[in-house]
């Protein structure tokens, strides 16, 4: 099996049959302007925290389906200038503002991948992030942080634990059939018994800034709970100077770090529904989605704590 | 208890005037191929009484004993009359002869009256001659598209077989194929029916005032009806179409006694994939196919006894391959329909049929990405048996009583999914296992010459039995439990009383008043993850969890014929209640049983649908057709969907017209067309976007509070007969003379989309782009499917 599978979750293939017709059928479309009743300005949390890590909080507006769509109106969708305090039951902070033009040195990258802007445009735009310095608020295993938000006169409040991790039996890399240079990972996963566990998956060159990720990273243990199975992995790294038949695959000598991380159960159900979504918009053949969310308040989006395991692999 | 002694009081007043009294009775068949004739009318016009044949082709008509001038004649015969000394009990069988080669002329004379005088509301009896002539989509004559041009009934969507009765769900259409249960009536992801017109006799649609003999679905019945087969000689057609050809053949199995027919069709769609994708494209292998065979055998086994069995088996086969991404898809799905009926005559007032019925609908889907493979098959089994007794006693009333039991069998979703060699743990087959039962009683009668009844009612029961696995769902912090049932066990019992009423107060001659209430319990519901109609709908029962979906129905109208019965017109206006409708969570996907059930996915709600039809048709000239205009609207309200807020139903519609003409130049040219408008359905689309970790997603604004535009669209078709008739020389005179053809043919030309209007199908939003380099764009998108398609298909028959 191909942890890309995985990813895509065997109740998608249901929805697959929809997409193939789909296909077919969105040949012979065009462009209307219809009336879309209904549209309410929603704030949107995007937090995370991850063990050893500072929280990261973006807060963003939801924006009207004929609202513009150029790169201001993307900049202008960013909220700043709201109260943010994270508490561990010990301690609470208050988070500090830290935007793009004024960015401490050697942020610069960690804030392009964050944004998804070029480090070169990124120090030009004024785009907050809401996070801390101090390290008594970044991630440990097993505590539970409490997200508050002030803004505009609204208070929205969430929780989030950091689970135990759960480490890979092995992970090794072999040559693709009729390639010398390029391969694929294999891995071994024994899924612990008696709990639901979520799963994220990401991996790097040892020598890349960021994570790479597949399409949908996230995974559950609903059709292996306790299970011990292998599995194939493909590569995620996009990387323009590899020939495009070598996609896919990983390179003969490179180091790979491997980053899997687990999540609570209630954050991995915004995920899941967040890419069934995203697999599924638009299709008449599927209910229209809404992805729920762990803030409470009325705002949307996902605050989310994240145990990592990391692997080192040779290609060899 | 109240059921026996309503009807003793029946049968006290059919008692009432039973001395000197003599009953003629007997079957009528067409004398061209001793098929039964069905509302075929005997009339005693020196009385002004009569009576109409049943489904069978039986009549029975109980008037003073003496001598008669009798009127025989039917839809497609003209009168025909007989003396006939009625001095005691006479069965008489009658053979309908000339078939009028203008059976236009003489349609309504036969069934002069009926829009006016009978207690049928909501009622349509198409005729599949009359079906033949409109405009075929692709050339395939759909007895289903043809009843969406009816008022109050409207179609899913373009081009699809699902519909929509008075704001009832497609799954509350109760479709019979000769008493065998329909469950998908549909081929190619719904644009052809199931029923090959070739194989069909006549079509019957109820959408109001539900007889009692009728119950499980709860806002309509669509009656098919197979022909028995020429029992006379044998007889070939078929026909030659642009995506699928046919072929009939039928014939005696004994002379007068016996006969057989057997209808098969297929399409060509893969043959025409398979020239159109080459052996080196990557979706090479990829097709579609569709087949049907209906068949049908009858035996008289003496004056009293007849038996039928019919069937069916169609299967439609889809596969996609995409040998680049290592990706195929494989998907069959298909009914088989069987039924076995047998007709006796205990005297000549009482009538019985005991049919067992055997239905099965299975759908599977099957994919397979490189070493992964997952199977997911749905379906439903039915067993069944009913017998059903029409009573006689006396021109006023016509009585039913009978029983029917269903034992059903439901799979909604078998899962499996396997890696190489692992099988991953997708949860055992669930099936669900049930009883269905019903005891109905009516009387058509007359109180008196204005005033005419129809009461009925019906009993049903249903009761939902192990072996079942009960999974009950705890929340985050709660582990999942399960209860196990046994075979046997009984889960739940459902039950009820179901009664039916209508009513005709005749104004005049030529206008009556007419009312209906109905009250019915489904058993059944059909679970829809889609804005359109799909194979992957799934059938699922009532549980212990899922109660039966319960209705009534009000409707009054005013009918009246005009010009000496060539107009008939009627409005009828009419209110339904809803409730224990089921629907998909928001956001759910059916797929798993991974320690789930597939009821753990629904939620549960009420609706209600109310409005107006207008129908005017003239059935005789040259010039045939109808207009039919219905006002609607119909919606849901569903304590988990859309905030607990009244929504309207996706098939809401404010306005539907249809316009249907057909023009009868000659012998040889007939031209028709048809017309239809109808408000755009509703459907729910995003109010909003956002973006979480740069990836662009969707706020859906309230339940199906955006309205498409609106539908219409304009279809002809011309059909040329070729010349009935042949010279020859006559040997014995040496003259020229003209001889009837035994080869006969005709060509059909349609025009489906005639003005090519981009109709919606579906909306959704498109996005585009991305914003760092400035070109990000969301669209609002409208998919339409079939823009003017021209057809052609030559028939034939010999």
């Amino acid at each position: 099996m191909q942890l890309g599978i995985f990813n895509f979750n065997m109740k998608k293939l249901f929805l697959f049959l929809p997409l193939i017709l789909l296909g077919f059928l969105t040949s012979c479309s065009k462009e209307v302007k219809i009336d879309i009743p209904g549209y309410v300005e929603q704030l949107v949390v995007d937090g995370s925290i991850q063990t050893d890590q500072p929280p990261i909080i973006l807060l963003s507006n939801t924006q009207d389906i004929y609202a513009p769509t150029n790169f201001t109106a993307y900049l202008n969708s960013f909220v700043t200038g709201a109260i943010i305090t994270i508490s561990d039951g010990t301690n609470t902070v208050i988070l500090d503002e830290i935007c793009t033009d004024n960015l401490p040195p050697g942020t610069e990258s960690f804030a392009a991948a964050v944004f998804g802007i070029p480090v070169d445009q990124l120090v030009n735009l004024h785009l907050c992030a809401y996070t801390t310095f101090n390290t008594a608020m970044w991630g440990q295993i097993g505590k539970t942080y409490t997200l508050t938000i002030s803004n505009e006169g609204k208070t929205y409040t969430s929780t989030t634990t950091i689970p135990q991790p759960t480490a890979l039996n092995s992970m090794v890399w072999h040559p693709a059939g009729g390639f010398l240079d390029y391969g694929y990972l294999t891995g071994q996963l024994s899924d612990p018994v008696n709990e639901v566990d979520s799963y994220k998956w990401e991996i790097k060159r040892i020598s890349d800034p960021m994570y790479s990720k597949p399409f949908n990273p996230f995974f559950n243990d609903q059709f292996f709970n306790g299970l011990t199975f292998n599995f194939e992995t493909q590569n995620p790294i996009e990387d323009m100077s590899t020939p495009p038949q070598y996609k896919g695959y990983f390179r003969l000598g490179d180091t790979l770090i491997l980053k899997m991380s687990k999540l609570g159960r209630k954050e991995y159900s915004f995920f899941d529904k967040k890419f069934n979504q995203i697999y599924s918009a638009g299709s008449p053949f599927a209910t229209p989605l809404n992805i729920p969310t762990n803030i409470t308040g009325g705002a949307m989006g996902v605050w989310v704590g994240y145990s990592p395991w990391y692997d080192t692999i040779i290609c060899e | 208890m109240r059921i026996y002694l309503l009807l003793l009081i029946f049968l006290a007043i059919s008692m009432v005037g039973w001395s000197q009294k003599s009953t003629l009775s007997g079957y009528i068949t067409d004398a061209s191929n001793g098929e039964a004739v069905m509302g075929a009318k005997i009339v005693i016009p020196s009385l002004n009484m009569g009576a109409l044949t049943n489904t069978y082709g039986f009549y029975s008509l109980t008037i003073p004993s003496g001598k008669y001038l009798v009127e025989f004649s039917s839809t497609l015969f003209p009168k025909e009359f007989r003396e006939i000394d009625l001095s005691e009990n006479l069965s008489f069988n009658f053979e309908l002869g000339i078939k009028s080669q203008d059976f236009q002329e003489i349609t309504i004379s036969a069934k002069q009256g009926e829009n006016v005088n009978s207690t049928k509301m909501g009622q349509i009896e198409l005729d599949i001659e009359k079906i033949k002539t409109l405009p075929a989509f692709m050339g395939e004559v759909d007895v289903i598209k043809a009843i969406q041009l009816l008022p109050g009934v409207s179609s899913v969507s373009e081009g699809g077989q699902g519909f929509y009765v008075r704001g009832g769900g497609p799954d509350q259409n109760l479709v019979l194929l000769d008493e065998g249960v329909v469950y998908n009536a549909a081929h190619l992801f719904g644009f052809f029916s199931v029923f090959n017109s070739d194989a069909v006799k006549s079509v019957n649609l109820i959408k109001g005032g539900m007889p009692a003999n009728f119950g499980g679905r709860m806002s309509s019945v669509l009656e098919v009806h197979m022909n028995e087969g020429n029992n006379k000689k044998f007889h070939v057609t078929g026909g030659i179409g642009i995506i699928s050809s046919r072929l009939t053949i039928e014939g005696p199995l004994v002379k007068n006694k016996g006969s057989f027919i057997i209808s098969a069709r297929r399409t060509y769609i893969d043959l025409i994939m398979k020239a159109a994708i080459p052996d080196s494209s990557p979706f090479a292998g990829s097709s579609y196919y569709f087949y049907d065979v209906n068949a049908k055998f009858n035996y008289k086994i003496g004056d009293k006894d007849r038996i039928f069995l019919s069937g069916y088996y169609g299967k439609d086969v889809f596969s996609f391959k995409d040998k680049k991404g290592g990706f195929g898809v494989n998907m069959p799905w298909g009914n088989g329909i069987a039924a076995l009926r047998w007709n006796h005559l205990f005297s000549n007032k009482l009538f019985m049929n005991v049919t067992s019925t055997f239905s099965d609908y299975m759908f599977k889907f099957g994919s397979q990405q490189d070493q992964f493979r997952f199977e997911l098959a749905s379906g439903i089994r039915d067993v069944g048996g009913k017998v059903d007794f029409s009573y006689f006693p006396n021109t006023r009333h016509r009585m039913k009583w009978g029983a029917d039991y269903i034992y059903h069998t439901f799979t909604p979703s078998s899962v499996s999914a396997q890696s190489d060699s692992v099988v991953f743990n997708t949860g055992s087959a669930q099936k669900l296992y049930s009883h269905e039962s019903a005891i109905y009683a009516l009387d058509d009668f007359d109180l008196n010459e204005k005033l005419r009844l129809n009461i009925g009612f019906r009993y049903s029961m249903y009761q939902h039995v192990g072996p079942f696995t009960r999974y009950i769902k705890g929340d985050i912090s709660k582990p999942d439990t399960s209860i196990n049932y046994s075979k046997g066990d009984v889960l739940k019992f459902y039950h009820g009383l179901e009664p039916r009423l209508s009513l005709r107060w005749l104004l005049d001659e030529n206008s009556s008043i007419k009312a209906g209430y109905s009250y019915n319990y489904q058993y059944v519901h059909l679970t829809s993850l889609s804005a359109v109609s799909l194979p992957t709908d799934i059938w699922f029962p009532s549980t212990d969890k899922v109660k039966p979906q319960q209705g009534w129905q009000g409707s009054i109208g005013y009918f009246r014929n005009f010009k000496d019965n060539k107009y008939e017109f009627s409005v009828e206006a009419y209110y339904k209640g809803m409730k224990n409708l089921i629907e998909y969570k928001e956001g759910a996907l059916p797929g798993d049983n991974v320690n789930d059930n597939t009821d753990n996915l629904l939620v549960f709600g009420k609706g209600w649908a109310y409005g107006i039809e207008f129908f005017l048709k003239k059935s005789v000239g040259k010039f045939t057709g109808w207009i039919g205009y219905t006002w609607a609207k119909t919606e849901r309200k569903f304590p988990d969907l859309n905030n607990g807020n009244i929504y309207p139903a996706k098939y809401d519609r404010r306005h539907d017209l249809s316009i249907v003409g057909t023009y009868k130049l000659n012998e040889r040219w007939t031209f028709s067309s048809a017309f239809i408008y109808a408000t755009g359905n509703t459907l729910t689309l995003p109010t909003s976007w956002y973006i979480q970790d740069q990836n662009l997603l969707y706020n859906y604004g309230a339940r199906n509070s955006t309205r498409m535009a609106p539908y219409h669209r304009l279809d002809i078709s011309a059909t040329l007969y070729d010349k009935p008739t042949k010279k020859v020389t006559d040997k014995a005179t040496g003259k020229e003379i003209q001889v009837k053809k035994n080869f006969r043919s005709n060509w059909s030309f349609s025009v489906y989309n005639v003005y090519n209007r981009s109709n919606p199908f579906f909306l959704y939003v498109d996005s585009n782009g991305n914003f760092s380099s400035g070109d990000f764009k969301i669209t609002v998108k409208q998919v339409s499917l079939f823009p003017i398609i021209p057809s052609a298909t030559w028939n034939f028959q010999f």
